[in-house]
Order: structure tokens, then C-alpha cells, then sequence
């Protein structure tokens, strides 16, 4: 089979695979300041309805639906991160999760956002390269981040934020920062995969995709970047590269994500980590 | 109108707060929140239907598959989170090590049941609903409610007046202190997902019962209404659980007889919202935050 | 002569024996050639209900190809039924499957209205026909020009349904519950709705709800509160069973009437005593007198156990369809879009069958009421 033939079979999945690396990098950056704010799928789906209507309606192009539906999420990501400020851990992750909740249920009943119907007919310009070249230029963006201090204050956040305080860092703008940028990438996978579908619906961005983002980023490494987008592709590859375990496939995926946590709790990322170093 | 309403509020809200009880027990002792709660709510249902279809009666059925509930809860725990304890594993990793297994509990039902909706032929359910004055109900719903409020109380007895009671609370409140005491933390811990796991799946086998309708997504909704009723309750508190069980259940009602009906998810969670940005510990919770 | 009239007798009744075999084996165009139709059907998941009846019927369409009851004109034709498991994303990666495998000429399916609206679009932009058996929602034949059913829409049964319990109850007022998040259920409130106003009704109360949704009773309460006449669910089978039995509970004395989605045979077996009476528009009746109905109901119910609903002969009419335009040498993609669209009437179980201008098709809505075991005329 040639290459074309190949992706002509499989452009679906090859186009879910950048998009959901994408997912993961959005929340990797927030776990890695040490905050489980779920939200990502929300994020994402304000983005997906901003770049449909905007495409829709006013007839955008591309880029700049885009850029306004990016533009809609961070804003969104900024508000949200100031009332949910003083909350930690599984406070902040149900917070979160409730946000998400609320938003699916307004674009539910909104009739901009074409109520529980959806939207459909978004024009499928988001094809394989644009997705791929999104996510080149943030897996760049990331990179020089990681290079900068910041990457060191947002770790330092993460590992311990009494001390991360007392040498001077504000941990409120760090905590706001990697929210806005997390907001801003799932905004930017939002508006790709209102692109690459034909239709949206509120059901599309709810808790079972946020549940799935997190997944992703705990297997591939809660503190890497890398190792998230890598936990993405296997894990969104593996259902089609299980099928012929038909009826074993779910078992199959719950048991490797236990497995993963229970054996390898660094996800990918400690695994390869671990070995590079030659022992644990 | 409004009669009815307060008795349909009623209900719903004994079922959240019996399904909200086990969450806050996991959470008030581990500080664990088990996202594989909803999967037994749906397995207990699951088995009750199959104990029905084999021809036993209900109260033995509903008895044996909350047992059973209890039983997988102690399971899930050792497969689970046991393991993780041992390595001080924080906060984030149980919570996937449990959607890990409420993924597979949920290929396991939807292996055995297909993903079809299963009825109950009970002609207890085709009983005729009674009616008094503004209000009707039936003998299914009033054994729902009545068996939910002996759940509770059973509880709360449970936990002020046995000693397995004290252990529990010796255990949530400091772990450390109750095993210096000489508490057996791993037994307490897994009395405790018995009892949690227990109501949750008996949470389920009323729920199914109630509407007729057992179906591998039926734990989806409540999964996450439970969390609204834990923060608005408290976390770790039962009585907690018990009053934000029934506050969301009127909120919800009320929220449809006055024309919000599609806003009221939405209501729920702004409450649960508000409440984390007020007061996150909610009305009876008595921890602080921990930055976790 | 009468060597010649004796030749005439004998050549006439030689024919007369050979001539059935003659029939079958009359060669059409595509005489030879393989087609394999793809379906799309939820045969597990929330509309498996209707999607059984559908795979059941067009397993039996593929075993009457095989013995010749149904006829192609010797070309070998199959229906290769894929399960969508009522999620929208496996629907759209089927029709991605048939419209890439190479070999598809014509889809039929899927299930819901919400999948086709969301599946279709797929077809159409690779130019595949898609015949519908099940989606009655609005807008789904406006998705392509390729777009087809055999389904009557909603849009063409409910005013007739209005109208004659309209004639029949004599209502005044009347309650509309309906899925507001479901292309179906959502058509269904909003020609009700359309149909009622037209009738002078007086709707008192409007409630909605979700798909999934298992508590109807606060709705419920609230419309009791206001005492319609009638109470009409705009609902798939999961919650409308769900809604009636409630109604019933709450001590509902009304007459109900629905849509498409209250069509199943089980109706009365999940929802209880309560739902007779229930008023169904729908486009095929048990006991209708179509040509080849009765031997169909007789077969279905010989091979399954049980007889077949409107779902089974809507599929195995849309079979019966497919069949007739393979047998007429339409075997392409674009042979078949021309084909639907200048069809000559076809018989089927259905009745006789043809598309309007809209691809819709054209036939008559039958009213029905649910009953113990099934439904029966409204009268």
C-alpha cells in the first residue's frame, strides 16, 4: 500500500492524532505549575463554537477564525483563573470540572451556538498540515518557554509553592500565566477541530474528552510536554490499532492505564527517563 | 403543584445524597476522589437485574448486590489505590488509577450486558400510584425513599456509635495518630470502601428501580452531581452529604417548575462553583484546604 | 394445420414449465456483476431498538437476493450492515469507510436524523448516494442532492395525525414535551407545536429535556398542573417509554399522541398499560394490504420469532428499492443518484414508492394507536 493510499484510509486518525497532542499540551502546562484545572475541554469547545460562527456567519478565513477563537479562550482561561485562585488540588479539579459543565450546558441552550444540535457545515479547512504546522509552531513555542526562567518558577511552583513564594516568585501569575497559555492551545485545537468536522455539538466537549486529556497527559508524563503529546498519540491510536480485539478493546484501554499508573506512575516520560539513566 | 414537586425534590435528592455518602467517606479518609464510584452504582443495578431475571426475589437480590457493591469497592481498593499508598502517591495518580478502573468496570458490564437499556418485569412496578390530595406517588417510590433514609441512618449510627465507627473517623481525621493509637489503617481503609461502595450501589439499584432502566451510562450524570453535593455539603461530612443531597435535589426540581429546566445542570454547578470561591468548605466540612 | 396447432400446444406448454424458471432468470443489464451495499445502522446502543429491526430486515432482504424472491436480474447483489452503536463518531467513520472503500455505490441508513445530519455530509461531498429508511427530521434530503428516504418525514405525518385526533378528540388544549438536543426529537416538538397553532389548539405548557434524561416528573407535574387535553412526547423510545410510564403514574388521564420515535412494537411490553391509546403517526401498518407485505410479515416473523415494525419495512423496502435499480443495470454511484431521482414507482411493503422533487418519498401516513402486543387503526 502507498503512501497516499495509506493516508487516504487513515487521514481521519492521523488528523485526531495532531489534534489531540494538542489537547495534551494544553494541559501538561497547567500540571506542570502543579494545577489540576480541567478545563481544557471547555476551552476547547468555546474555541470550536467561536471559529464556527465566526466562519459561518461573517465569513472569516481561516487564520482569523483561528486567531478570534484563540483570542475567546484565553480571555476565558484569564477570567476564569481569577475566582479559582486560592483553590488547590481536587478542589480546583472539581471547580474546574464544573465550569466545563456549565459552558456544555449553555452552548446547549444558546441558539447562536445552534442549541443541542450542533453546528454543521463548518467549512473543513483545517486539513493534516495545517493541523501538524499548529502543532510544530506550539511544540516550538513550548520548547523556548521551557528554556526560559519562567519554565524554572512554574516548576518551582509545582514541587513546592511555600518555597517557590519565599524566594520571590508571584505564584498568583504564574498559576494565571499557564492557565492563559493552556487556554489559549486547547482554544487553538478547538478551533483546528471545528475545521477538520463537519458538525460540532455540546456533547463533543464535556467531561468524557476532558477525562480523556488527562489520561493522556498522566501517561505520557504528568511534568512532560513531550511525554504528553506522546501519551495522545498512542492512546488515540490504540483503539484503531486494537480493533481486532473487537469486544476486549474497552478492558484493554482501562487495563493499560492501570497498569501505567500502577507500575510506571511517571507515565512514558519516567519510563524514558529512567532508562536513559540506566536504573530507577 | 408545588406539593408534588417537593415529594418528586424529595426523591431525587435521597438518591444523591445515598450516592454523595460515598464519595465523602473515600474522601474523607484517603482525601481521594474515586471516579470509579459511578461504575458500581451501575454494576450493583446491573447485578440486581440479572438476580431478578434468575428469579430471585427483590429484597434478596437488592441485598446481595449491595453486598457485592461492597465487595468490589474493597477490590478496587486493593487493585487501586492500595499500591499507590504504599508509595505516597499524592492526589492526581489515585484519581486516574480510578478512572482506570471505572473504565474497566465499564467494559466489563458493557461485555456482559451490550449497551442496550434493560427493564425490570416486576409487577411491583405496575402497581397503581397512590394519591393523597395534591400528591401522587407509588409504593416503589416511598420504598425508595423510606429504604434510602434506613441507609443513612443505619449509617450514621454506624459511625457515631461503633467502634468501627470511631476507627474510620480516628483514621480521616489523622491517620497518622489513629495507627499510633493502634488503629489497622488497611483494614479501617477497606471497611470503609465497603460501606462507601455499598450505598453508591445501592444509590444505583434505587435509581434503576425507580425509572424502570438499568444501562451502562447511567452512573454518567450522577458521577458528577455527586461532586456538587460533596462541595456543597462539605467534604469528609456525611451529614454534609446528606443535606447537599437534598438541597440539589430541590434546587433541580425547583429549577424545572419555574422554567429553568435546561438551565438547571448548570445551576447545580454554579452553586458547587460559588460555594469553592466562598466558602470551599462547604457547609458542614471541617477541614481546611489543604494545598495539596 | 393441426400439426402446427398441436406444435403451438405443445411450444405454449413447454413454456408454461420452463417459464418461471424463465422469469428468474430473465438477465438484466448488470447480470454477473457483484454489488454490495453498504448500511449504516445502530444495532446496539440507545436506538437499538429500531436499529435491530432494520439489520433484521435486511438480513432477510439478503436471503430473499439469494433464493430470488426478491430480483435482480442476475446480478449478485448484497447489504453489508455495519453497527454505528448510536454514536454520531462511528457513523461518520462508516460513511468515511464506504465512500473510500472503492467498491460502495449507494448507503442506506443511518438510524437517526441526528446521525444523518452529521454522517451525510460525508456522502455528499464524495458524491454517494444516501437513502435514509429511518431519519424523518427536517432538512435531511436538503443535505445533498444525492440525499434520499423512504421514510416519510415528520413534516409529512404529523399534520395528518393533528387532524384526525384533532377531528377525533375534539381537543382545545394541549402540552408539547420533547428532546431538545436530538435533530428527531426536536422536529417533532416544533411541527407538533407548527400543527397545533394551525389547529386553534391552545398549547399551555412546552417542557423539554435531554437525551438520557430518566426523571420526566417535575416536567411532568408542571403540564399536569395546567390540565392540557392532550399531551404529545416528542421523544425516541429510551425516554418516551420513560415519559409514559411517569405520566401514567402521576395519574395522567389525557390522551397522548407522538412521533416516529414511539413507533416500536415494544412500546406497550417497556412503557406499561399506560400507553394504550398512545397515538402514533407512521408510515406502515402490521396488517396494511401493500403488495408483498403480508408474505413479508409472514417471513420476518418466521426467521425472528417476532413480527416485524416499521423500521424492518422501511429497510426492506429501501432493499427492494436498491434491488430495483440494480436489476435496471444501476450499479455506479451516479447511476444510482439518477436512478433514485427519476424512479418509476416501485412495490414494495411499503406500498408504492417514488421520490417528490425533494427526494422525499411519496406515500401516506397510516394514524395508529399503541396497544397491547403492537398497534391497531386509530378509529
Amino acid at each position: 500500500m502507498n503512501l497516499a493510499t495509506f493516508y487516504a484510509q487513515h487521514s481521519k486518525l492521523i488528523d485526531q492524532i495532531g489534534l489531540d497532542a494538542l489537547l495534551a499540551l494544553s494541559l501538561s502546562i497547567c500540571l506542570q505549575a502543579g494545577q489540576l484545572a480541567l478545563a481544557q475541554a471547555a476551552f476547547m469547545g468555546i474555541a470550536a463554537y467561536v471559529s464556527a460562527v465566526v466562519s459561518l456567519n461573517f465569513h472569516w478565513p481561516l487564520l482569523a477564525s483561528i486567531l478570534a477563537a484563540m483570542l475567546a479562550s484565553t480571555i476565558v482561561a484569564g477570567v476564569l483563573a481569577l475566582p479559582v485562585r486560592r483553590l488547590r488540588g481536587i478542589f480546583l479539579a472539581i471547580a474546574t470540572i464544573g465550569f466545563g459543565e456549565i459552558v456544555r450546558v449553555v452552548a446547549n441552550n444558546l441558539s447562536i451556538t445552534g442549541g443541542a444540535e450542533g453546528i454543521s457545515g463548518i467549512p473543513p479547512d483545517a486539513t493534516t498540515p495545517v493541523i501538524y504546522a499548529s502543532l510544530a509552531v506550539v511544540a516550538l513555542a513550548l520548547y523556548a518557554l521551557s528554556r526560559t526562567k519562567f519554565s524554572l518558577a512554574i516548576a518551582l511552583v509545582r514541587e513546592d509553592e511555600s518555597a517557590a513564594r519565599g524566594v520571590g516568585i508571584d505564584v498568583g501569575f504564574v498559576r494565571f500565566t499557564t492557565l492563559a497559555i493552556g487556554g489559549a492551545i486547547a482554544g487553538l485545537a478547538g478551533a483546528l477541530y471545528a475545521h477538520s468536522q463537519f458538525f460540532i455539538a455540546p456533547g463533543d466537549f464535556g467531561f468524557g474528552r476532558m477525562e480523556q486529556i488527562l489520561v493522556w497527559c498522566v501517561i505520557g508524563g504528568v511534568t512532560s510536554p513531550l511525554g504528553a503529546a506522546i501519551g495522545a498519540a498512542l492512546l488515540t491510536i490504540l483503539p484503531e490499532a486494537i480493533r481486532f480485539l473487537a469486544d476486549y478493546r474497552d478492558v484493554t484501554d482501562g487495563l493499560i492505564l492501570l497498569l501505567v499508573i500502577l507500575f510506571a506512575p511517571r507515565g512514558i516520560a519516567g519510563l524514558w527517563r529512567r532508562g536513559a539513566r540506566g536504573r530507577a | 403543584m408545588i406539593a408534588q414537586q417537593l415529594i418528586n425534590g424529595l426523591l431525587l435528592g435521597a438518591v444523591y445524597a445515598l450516592f454523595a455518602i460515598g464519595y465523602t467517606l473515600v474522601f474523607g479518609v484517603l482525601d481521594i476522589l474515586n471516579l470509579a464510584h459511578a461504575a458500581i452504582f451501575m454494576l450493583a443495578a446491573f447485578a440486581t437485574w440479572s438476580m431478578l431475571g434468575a428469579g430471585l426475589p427483590l429484597p434478596l437480590a437488592f441485598l446481595l448486590a449491595v453486598v457485592l457493591a461492597g465487595i468490589l469497592g474493597v477490590l478496587l481498593d486493593r487493585i487501586a489505590f492500595a499500591p499507590l499508598r504504599r508509595r505516597n502517591a499524592g492526589t492526581l495518580i489515585p484519581l486516574i488509577s480510578s478512572i482506570g478502573m471505572a473504565i474497566i468496570f465499564g467494559a466489563i458490564a458493557r461485555g456482559i450486558y451490550g449497551v442496550d437499556e434493560r427493564h425490570f418485569t416486576l409487577p411491583l412496578l405496575d402497581a397503581p400510584p397512590m394519591r393523597f390530595g395534591p400528591v401522587t406517588f407509588t409504593t416503589v417510590e416511598i420504598s425508595i425513599f423510606a429504604l434510602a433514609i434506613v441507609l443513612m441512618l443505619v449509617l450514621t449510627y454506624v459511625m457515631r456509635a461503633t467502634p468501627l465507627g470511631r476507627r474510620i473517623r480516628a483514621v480521616a481525621e489523622d491517620s497518622v495518630a489513629a495507627q499510633l493509637l493502634g488503629v489497622n489503617l488497611e483494614h479501617t481503609i477497606g471497611a470503609t470502601f465497603f460501606i462507601a461502595s455499598a450505598l453508591g450501589g445501592a444509590a444505583g439499584i434505587l435509581t434503576a428501580l425507580q425509572y424502570n432502566s438499568v444501562t451502562v451510562d447511567m452512573g454518567g450524570q450522577i458521577e458528577l452531581k455527586g461532586l456538587a453535593v460533596i462541595i456543597l455539603g462539605g467534604m469528609g461530612s456525611i451529614t454534609g452529604a446528606v443535606i447537599g443531597g437534598f438541597v440539589l435535589g430541590g434546587v433541580e426540581t425547583l429549577a424545572i417548575a419555574y422554567n429553568l429546566s435546561e438551565w438547571r445542570d448548570a445551576l447545580a454547578f454554579g452553586v458547587m462553583f460559588l460555594i469553592l470561591i466562598i466558602r470551599p468548605r462547604g457547609i458542614f466540612g471541617k477541614r481546611a484546604l489543604r494545598a495539596a | 394445420m393441426k400439426r402446427s396447432l398441436l406444435f403451438s400446444i405443445a411450444a405454449v406448454a413447454a413454456l408454461a414449465v420452463a417459464m418461471p424458471g424463465v422469469a428468474a432468470t430473465v438477465k438484466g443489464p448488470a447480470a454477473g456483476k457483484t454489488v454490495k451495499i453498504g448500511v449504516i445502522a445502530d444495532v446496539t446502543g440507545a436506538a437499538a431498538v429500531y436499529g435491530v429491526s432494520q439489520k433484521n430486515a435486511y438480513d432477510l432482504a439478503n436471503d430473499d437476493l439469494k433464493s430470488g424472491r426478491i430480483d435482480t436480474g442476475g446480478a449478485n447483489l448484497s447489504f453489508d450492515v455495519q453497527d454505528a452503536a448510536s454514536d454520531g463518531n462511528q457513523v461518520v467513520n462508516l460513511f468515511q469507510k464506504f465512500t473510500t472503500d472503492g467498491t460502495t455505490p449507494l448507503v442506506l441508513g443511518p438510524t437517526l436524523s441526528g446521525e444523518a445530519k452529521r454522517g451525510d455530509p460525508v456522502a455528499v461531498r464524495a458524491s454517494m448516494p444516501v437513502l435514509g429508511t429511518s431519519t424523518t427530521a427536517d432538512g435531511i434530503t436538503d443535505l445533498g442532492p444525492c440525499v434520499f428516504r423512504v421514510s416519510l418525514s415528520e413534516a409529512q405525518v404529523i399534520p395528518t395525525t393533528v387532524a384526525k385526533t384533532h377531528a377525533l378528540w375534539k381537543y382545545k388544549t394541549a402540552a408539547i414535551i420533547y428532546g431538545d438536543d436530538n435533530a428527531f426529537t426536536k422536529t417533532n416538538g416544533d411541527i407538533f407545536k407548527d400543527q397545533l397553532d394551525k389547529a386553534g389548539v391552545q398549547i399551555v405548557d412546552t417542557e423539554t429535556f435531554h437525551q438520557g434524561d430518566k426523571d420526566f416528573q417535575a416536567s411532568l407535574t408542571k403540564i399536569q398542573a395546567k390540565k392540557p387535553d392532550v399531551l404529545v412526547i416528542g421523544a425516541l423510545f429510551p425516554e418516551g417509554t420513560k415519559i409514559i410510564e411517569q405520566a401514567t403514574k402521576l395519574g395522567f388521564k389525557t390522551h397522548m399522541m407522538g412521533g416516529n420515535g414511539l413507533n416500536s412494537s415494544q412500546m406497550y411490553d417497556v412503557a406499561g398499560p399506560g400507553a394504550r391509546g398512545t397515538v402514533v403517526g407512521a408510515a406502515w401498518f402490521l396488517g396494511g394490504g401493500y403488495s408483498g407485505n403480508a408474505a413479508f410479515v409472514a417471513n420476518y416473523k418466521k426467521k425472528f420469532g417476532s413480527d416485524p415494525d416499521q423500521f424492518a419495512a422501511q429497510s426492506y423496502a429501501a432493499a427492494q428499492v436498491a434491488a430495483e435499480l440494480v436489476r435496471a443495470g444501476k450499479i455506479t454511484k451516479a447511476d444510482m443518484c439518477t436512478g433514485l431521482r427519476d424512479l418509476h414507482i416501485v412495490q414494495t411493503v411499503l406500498g408504492p414508492i417514488a421520490f417528490d422533487a425533494n427526494r422525499d418519498v411519496r406515500s401516506a401516513p397510516v394514524i395508529l394507536q399503541i396497544v397491547k402486543g403492537g398497534f391497531a387503526y386509530l378509529h
